[in-house]
């Protein structure tokens, strides 16, 4: 133990007892405190500890914290790598230059001037292949915007294709294709066609003056971008009219007004726009037999008959997400998981389900055979401790909101006393169960699952009770929206969690204190640090202002 | 539905077991083979590594393979939460675990716990807890789900999880036993600190989540759903990872067919299952359970015990003021004041029933429980089913003024307490810090 009050050493921990207890961060003091021991166990640090005795901290207020950061430590990790998930996503997306598709087929040039038939959709995954804006460079006539130019020309900077179904990934290819593949088994444009397509891209050249017009310092990128995105679309939309199918007859207007009406909702669609859309739409409508029908799903074929040089291609969800589809093995391999999942989840009734249970039933009784079965196992009491742990918190918040009440008439008020009556009850009621589990613990010795919980817990939330396996859906509507969500979730887990370090901290340390006898400076530093640890639990200071990144 | 076939012919009955058998072997996540299940009957030693390895795998917190998972925002960390430090257990400590954990569910055959510890035998014995533990529950459903391929983004909307205490300690070398209060002073600034990182790094997680279900509105083929997940938009950027997704999908379809399969054949199963229990000798002896001092569950016990002491202290404080206030003010009042009175006691009745169903067995099922799958929609557009937002967050809300009232009246307990015991000392003056 150190010496007398004023020995020399850690000034901190020795002003501690003359000055009034001010709040002095508890990271900093204990800042300085781990600075003096190092690791914070054992060794004689003799600065700044001298006037706090080393206590015996017992070893499971210890393993709590432990355990608790390591908890955190552990959210954080999985956190962090969804975030490097996320964060990648949103970035530019680049093909991977030593994995040519399978089906990549060999592309034909000619780019530039040739109204490029539009090719049937038939395969069944498709490929996004994109021509980068030339970022920082002038729009060139041959580069997708330049293909305003010359009428005629198929208005699309995107080229969305098919390959037959071996591979199921979808990637960005470099280079448009264009061609053999894309060749419609018979078609050629017709001149109605052409002429649509003709006030299509006048349309669009509008709009781009308009846009360019508009734009500002979002920078040279961002313009192209919502140019590339305005070009898309009326462009899609004019796609379908000229695409040739097998299928006649078939309304291709069932790809457009989604997609128009998508588009009108993507951020900064000027009225250009919805004039070219509406265009398109009448088009489509007014396409009857020619309506090219895309298989359900397919989208939108277009060369990049640009002659922008080949680009590194780039790709961003900002851009082009929306135009993504997934392949369909996997959409059909996803539905064919939920189906199943349905099918498992639900239960059947009948003769076999009635024959299997008695079997069961049966099978089980004969395994307990031969012993007095003492309902209650370990697993059984922990659950229905923890059951019990929960009605406390709920009668306790019900009681909470009867006393905070204000009845307005003798019937609320003699409601109100009713309840209160009916929650003592209740609080009894459960007392009663747990003593008598308590006994039944001591009686038969169970001894719970040795290292910590059983996975018993889990079957008490997950799903709850029988049904549903398989994930139902949480709507929400805002970026804020969502944010609030978790930042609650986070905060109301913490704060259970420091409810359950406070009660331990309680009973471990409150003794400790009562039982210190020297009632000298060492004590007083204790009873300081308890305070602070007990007392000053930062309620706000977790409260995170909520942050639109 | 039409009638089932359910006589058995001989003939049939040949070829109905082992297609159950298969089915179940296909179906259990790590299953041993067919063969093994035989072998098992005839409490063969060569089939004893596997069984021990499945029941390990079954019984233990969190099955190791986490492959299924993608990290979603906010979720806890697998609670029992060190699969490396229980996945490679030797097969001594892979037996202790299974022969333990059955017992604590009760298992109640004696010939378990006398199985030898290092594998190599007790197959027949350990066929019979594993369809101990099938019969029970449905433990097949709660395997598969366990590692199913998630799809979409999830996000838990109920605290079960946890709750949870974080599970096995590992161990830990004490350097010694004393350490400084101030150790754990700074063990609690830490944690506060790393919840602090853990919000703003969950802020962003959700904006960006936020933007890649905008970004990517109208592109899935689900229109329930509407854009795509990450995990979805992730599989078309990368194609290799999504080729690795689709086969994991596509097994855990195989897995799923075989769990219905098993499903519609399982009758015979469990007719053949006791004629496997008729086979192992009779259990004689009383069991003794061997005395172990309870250590976690029995604190766990204590202090719901104790909470629950003082709210039936504070309720009985509370009631015996306001119905002796009541007494007095209605003492008077004549007969029609009965029928209401008896009117507000059955409604009381009700409303507390309700509550306690929200605590009780199967009481669960009104609160929202699980992950659920984000999907952005713009405030109303989608009717279907699912659960909103906003009314999580309002419970939520509710919930932490809960949480925050109890923690402010534990603190002021605390200062109480520790007020009362410093105040006893003569010549000590106690003065509270600022804002508290």
């Amino acid at each position: 133990e150190g010496a007398g009050p004023s020995g020399g050493g850690g000034g901190a921990a020795n002003c501690e007892q003359l000055l009034p207890l001010s709040c002095c961060p508890p990271a900093a003091r204990a800042g300085k405190a781990r600075a003096a021991e190092g690791a914070g166990a054992g060794g004689g640090a003799p600065r700044g500890r001298r006037g706090v005795d080393r206590r015996c901290v017992p070893p499971r207020l210890l393993a709590e914290l432990r355990d608790a950061l390591d908890a955190c430590a552990e959210r954080q990790r999985q956190l962090e790598r969804s975030l490097r998930v996320s964060r990648r996503l949103l970035r530019v997306w680049y093909a991977d230059p030593g994995h040519p598709p399978s089906s990549l087929r060999p592309h034909s040039e000619p780019r530039a001037g040739r109204p490029r038939p539009l090719p049937s959709c038939r395969s069944s995954v498709t490929r996004l292949s994109l021509q980068a804006p030339r970022l920082g460079s002038a729009p060139n006539p041959g580069g997708p915007w330049g293909l305003l130019g010359p009428p005629g020309r198929a208005a699309a900077a995107l080229c969305l294709r098919r390959e037959p179904a071996e591979t199921p990934a979808l990637e960005p290819t470099p280079g448009p294709d264009t061609n053999e593949e894309a060749r419609p088994p018979a078609r050629t444009p017709s001149p109605q066609d052409l002429k649509e397509l003709e006030l299509l891209t006048q349309a669009l050249e509008k709009a781009v003056r308009v846009r360019k017009g508009l734009s500002k310092a979002g920078g040279r990128d961002e313009a192209p971008s919502r140019k590339s995105r305005s070009i898309v679309s009326p462009a899609t939309t004019a796609s379908v009219p000229p695409r040739a199918s097998g299928q006649a007859g078939r309304r291709a207007s069932e790809t457009k007004p989604p997609r128009g009406v998508r588009q009108t909702t993507v951020p900064a669609k000027g009225l250009p726009e919805l004039r070219l859309l509406s265009v398109g739409d009448q088009t489509c409508k007014a396409r009857g037999a020619q309506a090219a029908k895309p298989e359900p799903g397919l989208r939108d074929q277009q060369m990049a008959p640009s002659a922008a040089p080949q680009a590194p291609e780039a790709f961003t969800l900002k851009q082009k997400g929306i135009l993504l589809r997934l392949p369909m093995a996997f959409r059909k391999a996803a539905s064919q998981n939920s189906r199943l999942w349905a099918q498992l989840s639900s239960t059947e009734t009948g003769d076999s389900m009635d024959a299997t249970t008695t079997a069961k039933t049966q099978f089980l009784r004969k395994m307990q055979s031969g012993w007095p079965s003492s309902r209650l196992c370990a697993a059984e009491v922990e659950a229905e401790v923890g059951r019990l742990r929960k009605a406390c918190s709920l009668l306790r918040q019900r009681m909470g909101e009867e006393l905070t009440a204000d009845p307005v008439d003798w019937m609320q008020e003699y409601h109100c006393l009713l309840t209160l009556e009916g929650l003592q009850a209740i609080a009894g009621q459960c007392l009663h169960r747990l003593q008598e589990l308590r006994a039944a613990v001591m009686e038969h010795q169970l001894a719970p699952w040795p290292e910590g919980r059983l996975p018993s817990a889990p079957s008490s939330c997950g799903g709850g009770a029988d049904s549903i396996w398989s994930p139902q859906l949480l709507l929400y509507s805002s970026t804020q929206e969502l944010q609030t969500l978790a930042s609650l979730r986070l905060r109301v887990a913490m704060l259970d969690e420091q409810i359950h370090l406070e009660k331990v901290l309680m009973a471990e340390l409150l003794p400790l204190v009562s039982t210190q006898e020297p009632l000298g400076p060492p004590w007083l530093a204790l009873c300081r640090a308890v305070h602070s640890l007990l007392c000053e639990g930062d309620l706000k200071a977790a409260r995170v202002t909520l942050k639109l990144f | 539905m039409g009638r089932r076939r359910r006589r058995v012919d001989p003939a049939d009955a040949a070829g109905a077991l082992p297609a159950a058998i298969t089915a179940l072997s296909r179906a259990l996540p790590g299953g041993p083979s067919a063969e093994t299940f035989r072998r098992a009957k005839f409490d063969r030693p060569e089939a004893a590594p596997a069984l021990w390895r499945l029941l390990f795998h079954v019984l233990s917190p969190r099955p190791a393979d986490d492959a299924a998972a993608l990290p979603t925002p906010g979720s806890a960390p697998p609670t029992h939460a060190r699969p490396s430090a229980l996945s490679p257990a030797s097969s001594k400590a892979q037996a202790r675990l299974v022969k333990s954990a059955l017992r604590s569910q009760g298992y109640p055959r004696r010939a378990l716990v006398q199985l030898p510890e290092d594998g190599s035998q007790g197959s027949r014995e350990l066929l019979l807890a594993l369809s101990w533990l099938l019969a029970r529950g449905p433990l097949l459903e709660r395997l598969l789900a366990q590692i199913r391929v998630r799809l979409g983004d999830e996000m838990p909307v109920c605290e079960c999880e946890v709750l949870a205490s974080p599970g096995p300690p590992a161990p830990r070398v004490e350097a010694d036993g004393c350490v400084d209060i101030r150790h754990l002073q700074w063990l609690m600034g830490k944690l506060r600190f790393g919840w602090r990182n853990l919000i703003t790094s969950q802020q962003e997680h959700c904006a960006l989540l936020g933007k890649v279900h905008s970004y990517t509105r109208g592109c899935h083929s689900d229109r329930s759903l509407g854009h795509l997940s990450v995990t979805e938009a992730e599989l078309l950027r990368d194609p290799e990872g999504g080729r690795q997704l689709l086969r994991r999908l596509e097994s855990e379809n195989a897995r799923l067919e075989a769990a219905l399969e098993w499903r519609r054949r399982e009758l015979v199963f469990w007719q053949w299952m006791d004629t496997v229990l008729d086979a192992c000798p009779p259990e004689a002896s009383q069991p003794t359970f061997l005395p172990r001092i309870p250590e976690r569950g029995a604190g766990e016990l204590e202090l719901v015990a104790r909470e629950l002491q003082a709210l039936q202290e504070e309720l009985q404080a509370v009631v015996e003021t306001r119905r002796a206030a009541w007494e007095a003010r209605v003492g008077g009042w004549g007969p029609g004041w009965k029928a209401t009175q008896r009117a507000s006691e059955e409604a009381v009745r009700q409303e507390l029933t309700a509550l306690q169903r929200a605590w009780e067995r199967g009481g669960g099922l009104a609160q929202p429980h699980g992950p659920h799958r984000l999907v952005r929609s713009e405030a109303g557009t989608l009717g279907g089913p699912g659960l909103r937002a906003t009314e999580v967050i309002k419970a939520l809300r509710s919930r932490e003024a809960c949480l925050e009232a109890a923690l402010r009246q534990l603190q002021g307990q605390c200062r109480q307490e520790l007020a009362r015991l410093v105040g006893a000392l003569p010549g000590f003056i106690w003065i509270l810090p600022p804002g508290c």
